[in-house]
C-alpha cells in the first residue's frame, strides 16, 4: 500500500480523496460483511462466558419463583481448592487424556503407517476401522457396560474360555479408569487413523525410494523420514484429541458414573452433577472456567508447538 | 368401512364429551414402581376420559427438566413427581402451588400417609407442620427399604428372620458361596442418596443420626458420632465378608437383577422392587422371596428412611391445566385408585389398602413389612441443601466402601463438608468433635 503513493509522488499516509473514499467504503463493506459472523461469536460464544463468568462470582437462590443473584467474590474459586472431588476429577481427567491420547495416537500411527503399505483392500479397511467412530457415545456404553459385565459379558466370558478368573473390571477402583481408558481407545483410535493415514499417504515416495537405494533400513525410513514429515500432523492430532479427551463425559457417565470411590470421576461430569442435581450454579461456573482456563493452556501449548515445529 | 369410521368419530366424540378436563402432562421418574403407575394413569383415562401425558425420565434427568419446567415462564408439565429430597427445594422456592390455592375444598384423605408430615409447608416458620402448615402435594409411591430374603434358603438352612443386624450378618455369611451366590448385596454407588439411602437404615438402626432436630430448626451436624462410625463399620464388614466383591459399583438396578437372577440372598432395597421378584418373565425366583422389616443394633428399633415420591402442580401453570392436576391427585388418592395401584405392583400410598385382606396374598408378601415400617420410617432432610448434602453423603460413604477412606476419615469429611453447606446457607448448625481417624 505503501508504495504506490511514492510511485506516483505523493508524500506517504496521503492518499487521494477519490482512494481514501472508495478505502472507507471497502472498510465499510468489510466490516458488514463480517457483521453476522461477529453477531454470531458474541452471541453463541463471548455472552455466554460473560454469564458463566458473572455467575462464578455469584451465589444464585430462589425466593418467590425469582432467582436472585448476589456476590460471592473468590470464595466459589476459593473452594475449589478444597474441594477434594474437583481435585480428583482434575487429577483423573489429566491422566485418562493423557493416557487415552497417546494410546490412540501411537496405535492411529502404527494403523495409517501399516495400510499405507498395503497395496489391496485399502477401502476395506479404512471403512472397517472407521466404524467405532460412527456409533454414538451412548451406543457405545451400553455396549461396554455389557462387554464388561462380570456375569454375562464378553470380556469376561473370553478370559473363562482362556481359564483365568472373572474380574469386575468396572466395579474394581484398581481398574476402573484403565478399563475406560480401554473403551476411548477404541472409540476414538480410528479419528486419529484417519488424519494420520490422510497425512501417509500425502507423503513423497521419491524420497523413501531414495533412501531405501542409499540402503536405510525400514525403521530408519520411518524413524528419519516418515515421523519427522508426520509430526506437524500427529501435533494436529494431539491437539484434537487432547481437547475432545479433557471434555470426556458419556463415557464415564455409562460407564461408572464416577465411582468407585473417586477413581474414575472427570471433569464435566463433576461439573454437571453441581450444575444440575446439587443446583450449586455458582460453584458449577467457577469449575467451569477453571476447566476452560486449563483447555485453554492446553490448547495454546498444542498451537505454540505446532507453529515451532512448522517455524523449523 | 363407513361404519368403521361412524364408530371411530363416534368414539371420538365420546371421549371428548366425557372428558371434563383438558389434557395434562405429567413428569414422572423411571423407576421399579412406574409400571404400575403407568397402569393407574390408563385407568384414570378409561374412568374420566381425561387425557394424561407421561414424560418418563431417569432420575437425575427427571429433576433438571422439573427445575427447568418450574423456572421458566409457563410449566409444560400439570404434576411433577418429585422424591422427597427435593422438596423443601420446590416448596420453600415458590415453586409449588399450594393444592388448597387451587381447590380451597380439597383434603388429603386421613387414610392416606402424610410421610413425616412432607406433604405440608409452612412459608412461615419455613417448616414441614401440619398444624399450620398448607397442603402442597399428594404423596405418589411410599419408598421405604425392607429386607428382601430368599426364604427357601433360609428354611433349607433353618436360619431365623433377621432381627439385629448380628444375626443378618449370621445367616449372609452362611447363606455366601460366591460367585454363585452372595450373602447380602448391597446398593454402594454413589449420586445423590443412593449408597446413602442404602446406608441409612444401618445409621439409624445404630442410633445414629445425619442431623439434630431440624423439624425444630437444629441442624448441628452429627453424623460423625460414634454411633454413625459403629454403622459404618457394619456395613463395610457386611460388605467385605458376606457382600459383592465390588459393592461400591453396584447400583439398585443390579441389586435387583441379583435378586431375580438368584445371585443374591439377601439384600435391602425399596420395596417398589418387590413386583419384579414374582414376575415370571422377569425372575428366576418366583414365590421364593419373602420380606421383612429392616433389622436394627441390640438394644435398638428398626428405623427405614422415607425416600417417597411427592406429586405437586406447578406455580406458573394456566388455571385450567391446575385444575385438572387437581382432579388427577384427587382421584389418585381414592381407594378403589390406590387398591388398582397396589394390584398393579406398585406400593400404594393409603394404610387402608396396605392392612387390607390383599396383605395376605403371598404375592403381596411386602405389604405388612411396608405398613409396619411406615410406622417409624423418617425423612432424612428437611432442608433445600438436600441434593447438597445428599451428594457429600454419597461421595463419602462410597470412598469408605471403595477403601479410600477409613470409616472415620469419611464421616468426619461428610460432616465438615455438611455443615459448611448449610452455614453457607444460613441455617443454625454446627458439628460434633471429630471422630479419632
Amino acid at each position: 500500500m505503501t508504495t504506490a503513493p511514492r510511485a506516483i509522488g505523493l508524500p506517504v499516509g496521503r492518499l487521494p480523496r477519490q482512494t481514501r473514499r472508495r478505502s472507507s467504503g471497502e472498510h465499510l463493506w468489510r466490516w458488514g460483511m463480517m457483521l453476522p459472523i461477529l453477531a454470531l461469536l458474541i452471541g453463541m460464544t463471548l455472552l455466554p462466558l460473560c454469564a458463566l463468568l458473572i455467575l462464578s462470582f455469584s451465589n444464585v437462590t430462589w425466593q418467590n419463583a425469582r432467582p436472585i443473584l448476589t456476590s460471592a467474590g473468590l470464595a466459589n474459586f476459593a473452594a475449589l481448592l478444597h474441594d477434594s472431588l474437583f481435585l480428583a476429577s482434575i487429577r483423573n481427567t489429566l491422566v485418562f487424556a493423557a493416557a487415552a491420547v497417546s494410546i490412540e495416537i501411537v496405535l492411529g500411527l502404527v494403523l495409517a503407517l501399516a495400510l499405507g503399505a498395503v497395496r489391496r483392500g485399502k477401502d476395506f479397511y479404512t471403512t472397517a476401522f472407521m466404524l467405532p467412530i460412527l456409533l454414538p457415545g451412548i451406543v457405545i456404553g451400553a455396549i461396554w457396560a455389557l462387554m464388561y459385565n462380570p456375569d454375562f459379558g464378553i470380556v469376561d466370558a473370553s478370559l473363562g474360555a482362556l481359564g483365568l478368573p472373572a474380574h469386575d473390571w468396572l466395579g474394581n477402583p484398581g481398574t476402573a479408569l484403565g478399563a475406560i481408558v480401554a473403551v476411548d481407545v477404541w472409540h476414538w483410535t480410528p479419528f486419529c487413523f484417519l488424519l494420520l493415514y490422510a497425512a501417509v499417504e500425502s507423503l513423497p515416495t521419491d524420497v523413501f525410494e531414495a533412501a531405501r537405494i542409499d540402503g536405510a533400513s525400514a525403521w530408519q525410513r520411518c524413524r528419519y523420514i516418515a515421523l519427522p514429515l508426520l509430526a506437524p500432523t500427529i501435533l494436529v492430532v494431539l491437539a484434537f484429541r487432547a481437547i475432545i479427551a479433557f471434555k470426556v463425559f458419556d463415557e464415564v457417565y455409562l460407564l461408572t458414573s464416577g465411582g468407585p470411590g473417586t477413581t474414575t470421576e472427570v471433569v464435566s461430569l463433576t461439573i454437571y452433577r453441581r450444575f444440575f442435581v446439587e443446583d450449586h450454579a455458582g460453584s458449577g461456573a467457577a469449575m467451569s472456567i477453571v476447566a476452560f482456563l486449563v483447555l485453554g493452556a492446553v490448547t495454546l501449548a498444542a498451537m505454540r508447538m505446532i507453529r515451532k515445529r512448522q517455524a523449523r | 368401512m363407513l361404519k368403521l369410521l361412524a364408530a371411530a368419530l363416534l368414539a371420538c366424540l365420546s371421549t371428548a364429551v366425557l372428558a371434563a378436563e383438558p389434557p395434562i402432562t405429567i413428569a414422572a421418574p423411571q423407576t421399579p414402581w412406574f409400571g404400575g403407575f403407568h397402569h393407574i394413569v390408563d385407568e384414570y383415562q378409561k374412568d374420566t376420559g381425561n387425557t394424561v401425558h407421561l414424560e418418563v425420565s431417569p432420575f437425575d434427568g427427571l429433576l433438571a427438566k422439573e427445575r427447568a419446567a418450574v423456572r421458566s415462564g409457563q410449566s409444560p408439565y400439570a404434576i411433577l413427581i418429585f422424591q422427597v429430597q427435593n422438596f423443601v427445594e420446590f416448596y420453600a422456592g415458590g415453586f409449588l402451588q399450594p393444592l388448597t390455592a387451587i381447590d380451597p375444598k380439597f383434603r388429603l384423605d386421613p387414610q392416606v400417609y402424610t410421610f413425616d408430615d412432607t406433604v405440608f409447608w409452612n412459608p412461615t416458620t419455613g417448616r414441614c407442620e401440619r398444624d399450620g402448615g398448607i397442603l402442597m402435594s399428594v404423596p405418589v409411591n411410599p419408598n421405604v427399604p425392607v429386607l428382601y430374603y430368599r426364604a427357601d434358603l433360609y428354611a433349607q438352612h433353618h436360619l431365623p428372620v433377621p432381627q439385629t443386624f448380628d444375626q443378618l450378618l449370621a445367616n449372609a455369611k452362611t447363606l455366601n458361596a460366591p460367585p454363585r451366590i452372595y450373602g447380602f448385596v448391597q446398593r454402594g454407588d454413589r449420586g445423590t442418596l443412593n449408597i446413602g439411602w442404602d446406608f441409612l437404615p444401618y445409621l439409624y438402626g445404630f442410633g445414629g443420626d445425619i442431623l439434630g432436630d431440624q423439624k425444630q430448626g437444629d441442624f448441628k451436624v452429627v453424623l460423625n458420632s460414634p454411633r454413625a462410625l459403629a454403622a459404618l463399620q457394619f456395613y463395610v464388614k457386611l460388605a467385605h465378608e458376606a457382600g459383592h466383591p465390588n459393592p461400591a459399583s453396584v447400583t439398585q438396578a443390579e441389586v435387583i437383577q441379583d435378586l431375580v437372577t438368584g445371585r443374591a440372598a439377601q439384600a435391602m432395597i425399596t420395596v417398589a422392587g418387590a413386583a419384579q421378584m414374582d414376575d415370571p418373565d422377569k425372575s428366576a425366583v418366583v414365590g421364593k422371596i419373602a420380606y421383612a422389616e429392616t433389622p436394627h443394633a441390640a438394644g435398638q428399633v428398626s428405623e427405614p428412611p422415607l425416600g417417597h415420591w411427592l406429586g405437586g402442580i406447578p406455580h406458573n401453570l394456566p388455571a385450567d391445566q391446575q385444575k385438572a392436576a387437581m382432579a388427577f391427585l384427587a382421584w389418585f388418592q381414592t381407594g378403589k385408585a390406590q387398591m388398582d395401584y397396589a394390584r398393579a405392583g406398585s406400593p400404594p400410598v393409603r394404610r387402608d389398602v396396605l392392612t387390607s385382606s390383599l396383605a395376605n396374598d403371598p404375592h403381596f408378601g411386602w405389604m405388612r413389612p411396608l405398613a409396619e415400617s411406615l410406622q417409624h420410617a423418617r425423612q432424612p432432610f428437611f432442608t433445600k441443601d438436600a441434593p447438597g448434602l445428599a451428594a457429600v453423603f454419597d461421595l463419602k460413604l462410597n470412598q469408605a466402601l471403595a477403601g479410600e477412606l477409613t470409616p472415620a476419615a469419611a464421616l468426619n469429611q461428610a460432616a465438615h463438608a455438611m455443615e459448611d453447606i448449610l452455614q453457607k446457607d444460613g441455617y443454625k448448625t454446627g458439628i460434633l468433635p471429630d471422630l479419632k481417624e
